[in-house]
């Protein structure tokens, strides 16, 4: 059993749920997070900083990258299942702009039910 | 992947510190929480659950250590800390995908 989580963009979470249904993965948690990769610049920072303001300038000199808000998505799968939901992320969120997000496979030790107490691959079911 | 529950306030120095150590890649999100000592006391009013920021970041594992001295270091309220600096919780990741390329890293 596998934990996905994926960090995509706001604009992609309703698109993504409804692409998911229709693959067999109708559950998820999703958080607001805000966070940033290897550093994607805003143009608009940079012509500000070459126009010579000096917040534009302190940030690209002292706070690095900017923050950007995105959703992560939490998804529970069988080992059988992952590289479909993965897939299926993929078809949605990939726009081919550095700011598309991430997905990071963790191994789960047990998942269970809080309903029936069932645990294992049952749970996830 | 190193999961950090920190003071909002440290947040800033935490993530300059992972910049400048080489890791501009993080994830924050709010959270509540409290640890053994149940919440703050003050005066008549108990503080249950506390806004703690928390912050994480996947790395290579050679680069763990580092990662979490770094954020020690940052997060940490004086000398020796106090109740409340936080907690740091280290998982694995298997594998790791970008989004942007559809391919694994």
């Amino acid at each position: 059993m596998k934990e996905v989580i994926a960090i995509i963009r706001m604009d992609k979470v309703n698109t993504l749920k409804h692409a998911l249904v229709d693959a067999g993965f109708p559950a998820f948690t999703v958080r607001k997070v805000i966070g940033r990769g290897q550093g994607n610049v805003d143009a608009r920072v940079i012509q500000g900083a070459v126009e010579g303001c000096p917040e534009a300038i302190a940030r690209l000199k002292d706070d690095g990258p900017m923050l950007v808000p995105s959703r992560m998505m939490t998804f529970i799968a069988t080992d059988e299942t992952v590289s479909k939901l993965i897939d299926t992320i993929f078809k949605v969120c990939t726009t081919g702009q550095k700011s598309d997000g991430k997905i990071f496979v963790k191994p789960l030790v047990d998942v269970i039910r809080i309903r029936t107490g069932e645990s294992g691959p049952a749970a996830v079911a | 992947m190193v999961q950090a529950v920190v003071r909002p306030e440290k947040v800033h120095k935490v993530m300059k510190s992972l910049l400048d150590a080489g890791f501009p890649a993080v994830t924050k999100m709010d959270v509540f929480g409290r640890g053994k000592q149940r919440g703050l006391k003050i005066g008549e009013i108990v503080y249950d659950e506390l806004p703690k920021e928390m912050l994480f970041a996947v790395v290579a594992d050679a680069d763990k250590d580092l990662v979490v001295e770094t954020i020690i270091k940052s997060a940490r309220t004086g000398e020796k800390g106090t109740f409340g600096d936080g907690k740091i919780f280290i998982s694995k990741v298997e594998e790791s995908y970008t989004v942007s390329s559809a391919t694994k890293d």
